[in-house]
């Protein structure tokens, strides 16, 4: 039992970093503009395909393409944002619907483009073992991606919190007026914001094409697990993400070493809705100030 | 004098038309609801293809007498968009239904068929409930039992004493995995279940159990595309001790074999045909040059399936026709009294609606081929055993 509750431990580490990845830009444009971005988990799935593309028809190792995914992910990621940003009423309501809308139209483009089957990397590479002292099992794409994971994590929050751009973003997130008399242009800071997301949803796609699955329909259920993360970790909150992905990682795994495997979802959320009901702000959001 | 020339006219057109008429093709509207998108996509357009096949070969072998127009609707994999495609397709006045994939959509769609009083026949689902609701026009041309049949019969040839099953949650897959492991139980063969959810990406927690805790000889899959290629990959980085990874539907075919080659080396699962497919018969050599001209490719398990039901639907209505009791209910009758040997071997329905002489096969991935391992009679070549892809 000792073994399998360790080896539950690290999956559930390393599951949760994916998900910590996927979760990012969703979080990034969330927590500085207030925008769910329903079509985040597309903007993942069409890089895994672009990845896709690059491996069986140029023969492209699926690392490498991440530049020609990144054009892509990016073009329609600003695309995204110059849709949302003709939103003048509701905005926060409109751009749910908005978004929805927009993921739905990019799940049926990859459909018609590249069909229903499904597909994973070829290189073999990727899919050979880590064994940590004979008793941890991982496979090198997941020891990768928790390392690219983790490094994009601080490198966003350093962004955010150290570099003009990042306070940029969140001043305008803050008070849009008054950041606008400070000489920041909100429309631009958005468009970065949005494009660091397209960014960060590209090494996502790429780790899930070379460590998982990926078909046309499985956007929606990224978007979903990122939002749970989201809204987990606390609104603006970036180191929050890793955590609150780790943990549903690590609770999924230890349901199924424990319980059972056709558990683990709803584990997950059971886990998200007792956060929501003692904690509403999220594991390390702030409270609502009170003037 | 001028109604005298417009009666005239009006007289020479009624012969014309009913002169045209006596020659004109008579035209069958034949109805079809698939997931073409959403989670069963794949399996969808597969069943698609073959349904599109039987109707182009009914059209050109019945050319001059009958043309069939097959009004398709996308469900979305979704039962209550197929509830809704069943009553816009008996709105548009089709004579009955082919298609359907996933019990879950199959149930409330051949509901909604029922009540609409056409006949529905399908290859999709296979839960055992499906044929137990005493709908007199619900036909199915495979069933649960014919591939558990397949699954426990290789395994019993293979000699081993235990197995664990993983299996999807969702209704077939349940449902299959129940009967294998009674029917292995009945033999002998002690089986540990495990159950695992759709949306489940990383596999290593439960075959990690099945490692250490189970310590089976085997290890079966009752699942999808995507559960298998997540378990496989789960084995290759766990390296479990067993001989064997057996799986069902969507397993051992061309496309796993091209898109997955080094994961699903010496791994089973049912299969029809052989690959690269050998069509020996003038039908089924038909079969294959039509899947060829329309797709562009070799056919697979799921362009047969939907074939052989349409097919015997499209001949079933001939009949009924002829006997002009198509608008009578008689469609259901005919479909009733079909006894025929097709590309999946005899079909012949039991007053349920069920086809009780379905029995599938079993392939193994040998390199570039899938080949038919079980039973004896349909081998096609001998099986690789003991191995599993990490062991190659």
């Amino acid at each position: 039992m000792f073994e399998l509750t360790l080896q539950a431990l690290y999956s559930g580490l390393l599951t949760g970093a994916y998900y910590a990845l996927v979760a990012l830009g969703l979080a990034l444009v969330f927590g500085t503009m207030k925008i769910i971005n329903l079509a985040h988990g597309e903007l993942v799935l069409l890089a895994a395909y672009v990845a896709y593309t690059a491996e069986s028809q140029w023969g492209l190792n699926p690392l490498a393409s991440i530049p020609l995914a990144l054009v892509l992910v990016g073009f329609v990621a600003v695309a995204v944002y110059l849709l949302v940003g003709r939103i003048k009423k509701d905005r926060e309501l409109n751009s749910l619907i908005l978004t929805f809308g927009i993921g739905i139209i990019l799940t049926n483009f990859v459909l018609l483009v590249w069909s229903a089957d499904i597909h994973s990397t070829t290189t073999t590479w990727f899919q050979e073992a880590v064994v940590v002292g004979d008793i941890l099992y991982s496979s090198r794409s997941e020891v990768l991606f928790f390392l690219i994971s983790i490094a994009l994590v601080f490198a966003t929050w350093w962004w955010l919190t150290r570099t003009w751009y990042g306070r940029a973003i969140r001043a305008v997130s803050s008070n849009r007026d008054a950041a606008m008399l400070m000489g920041v242009n909100p429309r631009q800071t958005e468009v970065l914001s949005f494009v660091v997301a397209g960014v960060l949803a590209t090494v996502a796609g790429i780790a899930i094409y070379t460590g998982q699955v990926i078909q046309p329909s499985l956007g929606l259920a990224l978007t979903i697990k990122a939002f749970i993360i989201t809204v987990l970790a606390g609104m603006g909150s970036i180191p929050g993400v890793l955590l609150g992905a780790v943990l549903i990682g690590v609770i999924e795994a230890l349901t199924v070493t424990y319980l059972s495997s056709s558990l683990q979802e709803f584990t997950g959320m059971v886990l998200f809705l007792v956060v929501l009901l003692l904690r509403p702000q999220g594991l390390f959001g702030f409270g609502a100030r009170r003037g | 004098m001028k109604n005298k020339l417009r009666t005239l006219a009006l007289a020479g057109a009624i012969a014309l038309a009913g002169l045209v008429g006596a020659h004109a093709e008579e035209t069958i509207l034949l109805g079809s609801h698939l997931p073409l998108t959403g989670k069963l996509a794949r399996v969808g357009t597969g069943m698609h293809e073959g349904i599109a096949v039987a109707v182009d070969m009914f059209n050109r072998q019945n050319e001059g007498k009958y043309k069939v127009e097959l009004v398709t609707i996308d469900d979305e994999t979704n039962p209550a968009k197929a509830v809704a495609a069943v009553e816009k397709l008996a709105g548009e006045g089709v004579v009955a239904l082919t298609g359907g994939y996933g019990s879950n959509i199959i149930g409330p769609a051949s509901e909604a068929a029922n009540k609409a009083g056409l006949v529905y026949i399908t290859s999709g689902g296979v839960a055992p409930e499906l044929s137990k609701r005493g709908h007199k026009g619900f036909f199915r041309i495979n069933n649960t039992e014919g591939y558990s049949k397949a699954m426990m019969g290789l395994l019993k040839d293979m000699g081993v004493k235990k197995v664990s099953i993983l299996y999807n949650n969702k209704e077939a897959t349940t449902d299959l995995a129940k009967t294998v492991e009674k029917d292995l139980s009945d033999q002998g063969i002690e089986v540990v279940l495990h159950a695992f959810d759709g949306a489940t990406s990383d596999f290593k927690p439960l075959v990690n159990k099945v490692k250490l805790q189970d310590k089976s000889d085997a290890i079966g899959m009752v699942g999808y595309e995507n559960d298998y290629v997540g378990i496989l990959k789960a084995g290759t980085v766990l390296k479990p001790d067993v001989k064997a990874m057996v799986g069902v539907w969507s397993l051992a075919t061309s496309k796993m074999n091209e898109e997955f080659h080094d994961l699903v080396q010496t791994v089973y699962g049912t299969s029809m045909l052989p690959y690269p497919a050998e069509f020996t018969s003038p039908e089924a050599k038909e079969f294959a040059d039509t899947y060829q001209k329309l797709f562009g490719k070799e056919p697979d398990y799921l362009g047969q399936f939907g074939y052989v039901q349409t097919k015997l639907l499209l001949e079933a209505i001939v009949r009924a026709q002829q006997a002009g009791t198509l608008a009578t209910g008689g469609l259901a009758e005919e479909l009733r009294g079909t006894d025929a040997n097709t590309l999946i071997g005899r079909v012949k329905f039991d007053e349920n609606g069920d086809n009780p002489f379905f029995s599938h096969r079993m392939g193994q991935h040998q390199g570039d081929k899938v080949v038919l391992v079980w039973p004896e009679d349909a081998a096609t070549g001998k099986m690789i055993f003991p191995a599993t892809p990490w062991s190659q």
